[in-house]
C-alpha cells in the first residue's frame, strides 16, 4: 500500500501536519474567535462582524496604521542602507569581505531583547552611553530620543537591516560584471546602470530582502516597548492588550486577523512569482 | 563618478556599518560593569559585582535552563521535520512538490509575535496552560522551515545516482540511507541545528507570547529591562550570550574531532 505513494508526499507528511497543527489551525481558531460576539469565550455562537467594526471605529485602526508606516519606512531606509553595503561586500571578494559577512550575520543569534537594551542604555539621556561619554570627555551636554518614535524607528532600522541584507547581498552577487561595463562603454551614466542594469538584476533578492523586513517589522513590537516608551502603540501591543488586559479575545482576534490580512496581501502575490527551488539552488 | 574614490568609500561605508551593528553590544558590555542602579555612565568604579550577583542568583540559572530545555527539543525536532521535509523539497520530484515549497516557506513571512500570540490564543481556547513546551511549538513553526531549507540547499548538490549504486551493489535501503544518503545530508544537518539552537536561544517575540509562567533569558530580559532594571540586566545578557557562543564553538570543534577520527591520517 504504502508503496504506491511517492516517497515525496510520505516524506513531506510530517512537516504538513505538523504545520496544519501548529500554524494553520492556530490561525483558524483566531479568524473563527474573530467572528464570535465582543467580550465572549464561546466558540458556538453565531457569526458577527462586530469586532471588524469596532477595530476601526474605536480607535484600534491607529496601532495598525502605526505599523504599517513603520514596517514601510523600515523596509525603505533598510533598503537604502542595504544597498551599498551589498555592493561594496560584493565588490571585494576574499577573507576579509568573509570576515565582514560573518560579522555582520553575528548580531542576527543575539537576542533582539540584548541588542535592543544596549541601543536603549546607548541612547539613555545624561548617564547614558553616548551622553556620559561626550559630557565627561568633551564636556557636551546632548539631549535623547529615547522615549520617542523616532527612537523605536531607529530600533526597528536597526534590528531588521540583517534581514534586508543578506538576499540583497544574493540579489547584487546575481549582476554579472561584464554587463555593467558593457553599459558603461555604451555611455551610460551612474544612474542609468542602477536602473535600467543593476536593479532588475538584483531585483529578486530586493524583493525577498523587503518582503521578509516588511513582515517581521509589521510584528514588531519589542522595539516600541523598550525604546519607544508610551510614544507609539504598535498592533502587537495592542492585540496583547485586547487578549490579556481588556480580556475581550475575539476583538483582539479581529486585529489579528487584519494583520495576517495585510501580511497576505503583501506576501501572496511576490511569493507566487518566484521559484524558490530555483533561488535556494544557487 | 570618479574610479579612484569608490573603493576608500566603500571600505569607509562596511567600517562605518559594522560600528554602528556593534554599538548596542558593546554598550551591553559597558552597561555590566556598573554597580549603580540608575546608568551614571562613564562608571565612577568599574566593576564586576553585578557577575557575582548574577551567577548568585538562581533565577538566572531558571532561564538558561528553560531556554536550553526549550532550544534542546527544538533542535532535535527541527532537524528530525527539517530533515524529513528536505527530501521532499529538494530529493524527490512528485507532484505537489512546487506547492509543498511554496507552503512551507509561509511561517518564515509571517510576524512572529502575531503568530505567538494566536498560538497562545488557541492553546487557551483548548484548554491548555501554556509552558516551555508549548513554547518549543511555537519555536518548531518558524524554525522547521528555515532548517528544510538549510538541509535543501545541500540535497540540490547531492547526486541521486549515488543510492542507485549502492543499490545495484547489493545493499539494503536501510544501508543506502546510513552509508550514502545520511553523510551527504550531514553537512546540512549539522547547519540546520546549529541555525535552530542559535535562533532558538535568541527568540524573543515567540517566547514572549508562549511560555506561560517559564521565563526564556530573552522573555526575562525584555520583561526587566522594561520595569525593574539595575546591571544585573546586562550582566545576564552577556552570559546568556556567551552560553550560546561557547555551546557552537564546542559543537563546531566536537565536529572537527569527529571528522578526524573518521579519517585516519
Amino acid at each position: 500500500m504504502t508503496a504506491r505513494l511517492s516517497p515525496g508526499v510520505v516524506y513531506a507528511a510530517p512537516v504538513i501536519l505538523f504545520l496544519t497543527l501548529a500554524f494553520a489551525m492556530p490561525i483558524g481558531i483566531v479568524a473563527w474567535y474573530s467572528l464570535m460576539p465582543p467580550r465572549t469565550f464561546d466558540l458556538t455562537l453565531a457569526f458577527t462582524l462586530e469586532n471588524y467594526r469596532a477595530a476601526f471605529v474605536d480607535g484600534y485602526g491607529k496601532p495598525l496604521m502605526w505599523s504599517l508606516i513603520g514596517a514601510t519606512l523600515t523596509t525603505l531606509v533598510c533598503a537604502l542602507l542595504a544597498w551599498p553595503t551589498a555592493k561594496a561586500l560584493h565588490a571585494h571578494v576574499g577573507r576579509a569581505a568573509a570576515v565582514v559577512t560573518a560579522l555582520i550575520a553575528l548580531p542576527i543569534f543575539i537576542s533582539e531583547s540584548v541588542r535592543l537594551f544596549g541601543l536603549s542604555v546607548f541612547m539613555m539621556p545624561k548617564g547614558g552611553i553616548l551622553a556620559g561619554s561626550l559630557n565627561a570627555f568633551f564636556g557636551v551636554q546632548i539631549g535623547s530620543i529615547l522615549n520617542t518614535r523616532a527612537a523605536a524607528l531607529l530600533g526597528m532600522i536597526y534590528i531588521h537591516f540583517p534581514f534586508m541584507l543578506f538576499p540583497l547581498i544574493l540579489g547584487v552577487g546575481m549582476i554579472p560584471r561584464d554587463r555593467v561595463e558593457a553599459a558603461r562603454d555604451l555611455g551610460a551614466g551612474g544612474w542609468q546602470v542602477f536602473r535600467e542594469v543593476e536593479l532588475p538584476l538584483a531585483a529578486p533578492g530586493l524583493m525577498i530582502g523587503g518582503l521578509l523586513t516588511f513582515v517581521l517589522a509589521l510584528g514588531a513590537n519589542a522595539e516600541a516597548a523598550i525604546l519607544g516608551g508610551r510614544a507609539v502603540t504598535v498592533i502587537t501591543a495592542a492585540i496583547d492588550q485586547r487578549f490579556n488586559y481588556g480580556q475581550d479575545w475575539p476583538s483582539g482576534a479581529a486585529l489579528t486577523v487584519l494583520v495576517i490580512l495585510a501580511t497576505v496581501i503583501i506576501v501572496a502575490p511576490v511569493l507566487a512569482r518566484f521559484d524558490l527551488a530555483r533561488l535556494t539552488r544557487r | 563618478m570618479n574610479g579612484r574614490w569608490i573603493r576608500p568609500l566603500a571600505q569607509m561605508w562596511v567600517v562605518m556599518v559594522l560600528t554602528a551593528l556593534y554599538i548596542p553590544i558593546v554598550s551591553v558590555v559597558l552597561a555590566s560593569f556598573a554597580n549603580t542602579r540608575y546608568m551614571r555612565f562613564p562608571h565612577k568604579e568599574w566593576t564586576v559585582a553585578a557577575y557575582h550577583e548574577a551567577v548568585a542568583s538562581p533565577t538566572t540559572w531558571d532561564i538558561h535552563q528553560v531556554s536550553f530545555k526549550i532550544a534542546l527539543c527544538t533542535v532535535v525536532l527541527a532537524v528530525v521535520l527539517g530533515t524529513l521535509g528536505a527530501m521532499a523539497f529538494a530529493r524527490y520530484d512528485w507532484r505537489g512538490r512546487s506547492l509543498f515549497q511554496k507552503v512551507l516557506v509561509l511561517p518564515i513571512f509571517f510576524p512572529q509575535p502575531v503568530l505567538g500570540l494566536a498560538i497562545l490564543l488557541s492553546l487557551t481556547a483548548v484548554g491548555i496552560t501554556p509552558t516551555w513546551k508549548t513554547a518549543v511549538i511555537a519555536h518548531l513553526v518558524w524554525i522547521v522551515p528555515i532548517v528544510t531549507l538549510v538541509i535543501s540547499i545541500r540535497l540540490f548538490g547531492y547526486d541521486v545516482a549515488q543510492e542507485e549504486a549502492a543499490l545495484d551493489l547489493g545493499a539494503s535501503r536501510l544501508q543506502v540511507i546510513r552509508e550514502v544518503t545520511l553523510p551527504a545530508l550531514w553537512p546540512g544537518i549539522f547547519s540546520g541545528a546549529t541555525f535552530a539552537f542559535l535562533l532558538s536561544w535568541a527568540n524573543l517575540p515567540l517566547s514572549i507570547y508562549t511560555t506561560g509562567i517559564d521565563n526564556t533569558l530573552p522573555s526575562w530580559l525584555f520583561a526587566r529591562t522594561a520595569t525593574n532594571y539595575s546591571p544585573i540586566v546586562p550582566a545576564v545578557a552577556v552570559i546568556g550570550t556567551l552560553v550560546s557562543a561557547f555551546v557552537v564553538v564546542a559543537l563546531v570543534t566536537l565536529r572537527a574531532l569527529a571528522a578526524r577520527l573518521r579519517t585516519p591520517s
